[in-house]
């Protein structure tokens, strides 16, 4: 059993990890496509009608698939005001309470944008601007990207159940506990 | 649900495509809230909310659909792909030539009637607010198919389509960066509306131009109504609703008009803008482009070549084809 | 239940939670779901993912995660460190000298990007390492950085002054005219704290040790570390003057300023430019899913009815039209705490603006008291949007607690500051009135 809740949060997150790792390589992909539509404006004085709005749908795909990878390297800010003076123990029971609010944010998140991303799906969704994309993709980011979010907030559930309750399926490394250095 | 009971007081959560300084969201949205609680007795109240409050302007008609919101205000773009007509609802580039053709055209020649069955597929009441112009101003008079094609224009939608193939360059730029883009050169024209649009985004600040004729004229405010919100209505008060909405069309359309030309004076008058009218051959050039697009937009759905050959045959009888 | 007993539960839950540690975003957007489902039933949930779509389509947030990756190629690269170095060797016997150069490069910031969110981040990422290596005090480091980092906003070009024109119908050039004399009036404030503090105090701001302060030649030497730097922010500044590219645009424009400097030294290396990009992806995404649900709980508290509470507050405001411009500052400066500008703006604006101009107001002038209050509600204890950015980016030797305790002075600056253009409106309205 401990074995297997192991491989779980091992696995889930190893796969925000990858998926960070490349999805933080948009940015190039941003920086490129806006500098080309300022080069074909300026330049040649023929503005691209795919460019800036390529650009914004990479944006939205880069930061709704966000979550997860952030929530595995402790990046969502919060006030430690409480938790600095709290022992490990104790701070692990407060997450644990504290993690309803959580999970009944990302649910509702999931559950609608499951529902959004499906309705978008049964026209496959164009964005009926000049270029005229589909937009399904990036409206189906988010419930993708917030189920990353949920395992992840799973792996911080099991992980603070296991100190709070002295389990032995994980044992919390240093690098890990406080936010890691920038 | 069962019909509400005659004496109970019903309010409707109402979310605006338009910011609350626009003047169709007091003229327009102000207007309805008044008819309706004074017709109803003050059985039915309507809550507003300023563009973007709840949901944003292209999410409305799925919110009003599912029946979260009873009313709300939108452009036909935004229910593409729901409503199959709202590219033509929307507005063909040069097809109208006058406001009273296209709210002939709605009202009487049975548009109106197309849009409303399908919108209803979703659940979803619609009614035209009112049909009026969208004109473009630029920071430099258009004199020559030359000048125009040199243009870069900020546009959107199937008019940004229409302009690039027109050969002007036209770009999207955001509402927020509008007036920046225009004030710093970045593009040398633009359209927002007309002149009401205009000038409330202080746009003859920075181009004194307002070129004319119109690019389209169209049904390009619609309010919808949520069909479940208003099934729970006794019968008199849906009767009362439907009824404000047609009239609302017919004032509002009558009213625009008149606030159209008191703006353009208004700013002729204080920010000395000039009414650029396009030459002959630009406009010639232009209404052949233009023709040659219509065609698109028939092939989204049968209904849609439907309303495509009804429009043609009218603007035929008009005399315009 | 009345929208008054309703704010007090919303905004006290929203409290509690976050003292209780759960970061801001999921505090923002639990918080927002449980009351909706009290207020307006489970189908409303939608309206947090529509507001997440909406969020996600907002064209002028793609400029946060290019400034940020700029700053990050200038801090990696080297470039920045130098150009702290050169500021030590000149202004080394100065005390505060680094702080006042970060000011500085913080004005120029703010005139390149419209949001302040990305100010704060990028600033942090290029001063806060710089100003720390060199024993300034981080109270010192930390405020400064967040109070400028801040005045992305009142600086021309920004977001919520062409907002404001948007909502209220006054011209933007005159407001983007009326920003500039108080954005100075505020800098040369802070400047002022900055050298009496550090006067006073010298051991928050060390000086260079005289040994250390270099020769002529070195400190021409020196020099050079300006050009890149100074070429980024004209590829940047002169693009948006020139009318080359929008504000947004424009940040493309800042990465490749930063991507050339990072060839100059050398060091346009794969394993740098991934690195920056990683890191950039952390803040981006934090700063993005913090305005994620801030959107949703702006969404969520118009929806119970925010509006017809500041109805209700402004008419029970005794003291004259004083009492009554004070009285809204104060709430600006408390909704700011929680809610994002647009939000703000949407639900005061429609209630302030008939009063401020029946009152015979200068709306331009109001706007930027609007805008100021709204920017020192962002950066002010317990909660502000900026607080949480600045955390973001920080050593984890730095808490929460340092970062509410660096800002208090500088927030006492801001609001003599505002005090000065209540009392003389001039500083606001004499550029517009000069210009238009
Ligand atoms: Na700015
Ligand atoms: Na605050």
């Amino acid at each position: 059993m401990g074995v297997m809740i192991a491989a779980f949060m091992r696995g889930v997150t190893r796969l925000n990890d990858v998926v960070g790792r490349w999805i933080a390589l948009l940015v190039f992909a941003m920086f490129a496509f806006l500098l080309l539509e300022v080069g074909f404006r300026y330049l040649f004085n023929s503005p691209t009608v795919w460019t800036n709005e390529l650009t914004q749908m990479l944006f939205g795909i880069y930061a709704v698939m966000s979550g997860g990878y952030i929530m595995a390297h402790r990046g969502h800010v919060n006030v430690d005001l409480l938790h600095s003076h709290l022992a490990p123990r104790k701070r692990a029971v407060l997450d644990i309470v504290t993690s309803a609010v959580f999970f009944i944010f990302t649910l509702a998140l999931l559950w609608f944008g499951i529902d959004m991303a499906r309705e978008s799906m049964s026209s496959w969704e164009t964005s009926y601007s000049a270029w005229n994309p589909p937009i399904w993709p990036v409206k189906l980011a988010i419930p993708v990207g917030t189920a990353l979010l949920v395992l992840q907030g799973l792996v911080k559930l099991l992980e603070d159940i296991a100190v709070a309750f002295n389990l032995d399926y994980y044992t919390p490394e240093e690098s890990d506990s406080e936010g890691e250095q920038l | 649900a069962a019909p509400a009971a005659a004496q109970d007081t019903v309010t409707w959560k109402v979310q605006s495509h338009w910011p609350g300084s626009s003047s169709s969201y007091t003229d327009s949205l102000g207007r309805i809230k008044r008819v309706l609680e004074e017709r109803t007795d003050g059985r039915l109240k309507l809550q507003l909310y300023e563009a973007g409050a709840l949901f944003k302007a292209k999410e409305t008609f799925n919110a009003v659909s599912r029946g979260i919101l009873e009313m709300g205000t939108i452009s036909p773009s935004y229910a593409q792909d729901k409503v199959s007509l709202a590219g033509i609802a929307s507005g063909l580039p040069f097809a109208f030539r006058n406001v009273w053709e296209a709210a002939y055209f709605h009202q009487n020649m049975g548009f109106e009637q197309m849009l409303r069955d399908e919108a209803a597929e979703h659940g979803v009441y619609w009614a035209t607010d009112k049909v009026y112009p969208t004109e473009m101003v630029v920071k430099n008079p258009i004199e020559s198919w030359e000048d125009f094609t040199s243009l870069k224009i900020r546009s959107s939608g199937a008019l940004q389509n229409f302009l690039t193939e027109a050969g002007a360059a036209a770009s999207y730029i955001p509402g927020g960066e509008l007036y920046t883009a225009l004030d710093s050169g970045i593009v040398d024209g633009a359209h927002w509306g007309a002149s009401q649009g205009a000038y409330s985004m202080g746009l003859y600040e920075v181009a004194k131009y307002h070129v004319q004729p119109a690019l389209n004229i169209a049904g390009t405010d619609v309010i919808i109504v949520s069909q479940k919100a208003l099934d729970k209505l006794p019968e008199d008060m849906q009767k009362i609703v439907k009824d404000a909405l047609n009239e609302q069309f017919w004032v509002r359309t009558n009213e625009y008009q008149y606030k159209e030309r008191i703006t353009l004076a208004k700013a002729i008058a204080e920010q000395e803008v000039q009414v650029n009218v396009l030459p002959d051959e630009v406009q010639d050039k232009l209404v052949a482009t233009a023709q040659k697009m219509w065609d698109e937009e028939g092939k989204r759905s049968e209904n849609a070549q439907k309303a495509l050959d009804m429009l043609k045959s009218y603007l035929s009888d008009l005399g315009y084809l | 239940m009345s929208i008054e007993v309703l704010t007090l539960l919303f905004f006290g839950a929203l409290l509690f939670f976050l003292l209780l540690g759960l970061p801001l975003a999921f505090v923002l957007g639990g918080v927002s779901v449980v009351f909706l489902y009290f207020t307006w039933g489970f189908d409303s949930f939608y309206m947090v993912a529509s507001q997440i779509w909406g969020t996600m389509e907002s064209f002028t947030l793609v400029a946060i995660p290019l400034f940020v990756f700029m700053a990050m190629i200038l801090e990696r690269t080297g470039v920045a460190r130098d150009l702290y170095r050169m500021m030590h060797l000149w202004c080394g016997g100065l005390r505060g000298g680094l702080a006042l150069g970060t000011l500085g490069i913080c004005a120029v910031f703010a005139a390149m990007v419209g949001i302040s969110g990305a100010a704060v981040v990028a600033m942090g990422t290029i001063a806060l390492p710089s100003m720390l290596e060199r024993g300034y005090d981080k109270s010192m480091a930390l405020g400064v950085i967040n109070t400028g980092g801040g005045w992305g906003i009142l600086i021309p070009p920004s977001i919520l002054m062409i907002l404001y024109a948007l909502i209220t119908g006054v011209s933007v050039g005159q407001m983007f005219a009326a920003g500039i004399m108080p954005g100075i009036l505020l800098m040369v404030l802070t400047a002022i704290y900055i050298i009496v503090r550090c006067h006073l105090q010298p051991e928050l701001a060390p000086a260079l040790p005289k040994e250390e302060r270099g020769t002529w030649p070195e400190k021409l030497r020196a020099l050079r570390a300006v050009l890149l730097p100074i070429g980024v922010v004209v590829m940047v500044l002169g693009s948006i003057i020139g009318g080359i590219t929008t504000p947004t645009e424009a940040a493309a424009m800042g990465v490749l300023g930063a991507l050339i400097s990072a060839a100059v030294y050398k060091q346009f290396k794969w394993s740098i430019l991934q690195e920056a990009a990683i890191r950039t992806f952390k803040l981006t995404g934090m700063i993005m899913w913090i305005l994620f649900a801030a959107h949703a709980f702006s969404a969520a508290y118009q929806s119970m009815g925010a509006q017809e509470l500041i109805e209700g507050l402004m008419n029970m405001v005794p003291g004259g039209p004083w009492g009554i411009i004070i009285a809204m500052m104060v709430i600006v400066f408390l909704l700011a705490m929680v809610l994002d500008p647009v939000g703000i703006m949407l639900i005061t604006l429609p209630v302030f603006m008939p009063i401020v101009e029946s009152l015979g107001f200068d709306p331009i002038w109001f706007g930027i008291l609007f805008v100021i209050n709204m920017e020192i509600g962002y950066m002010t204890p317990p909660f502000g949007f900026n607080l949480f950015y600045l955390k973001g980016i920080v050593p984890p030797s730095i808490t929460m607690k340092d970062i509410y305790k660096s800002i208090i002075p500088f927030v006492i600056v801001e609001i003599i500051g505002i005090i000065l253009i209540m009392i003389f409106p001039e500083i606001a309205t004499w550029l517009p009135d000069l210009f238009f």
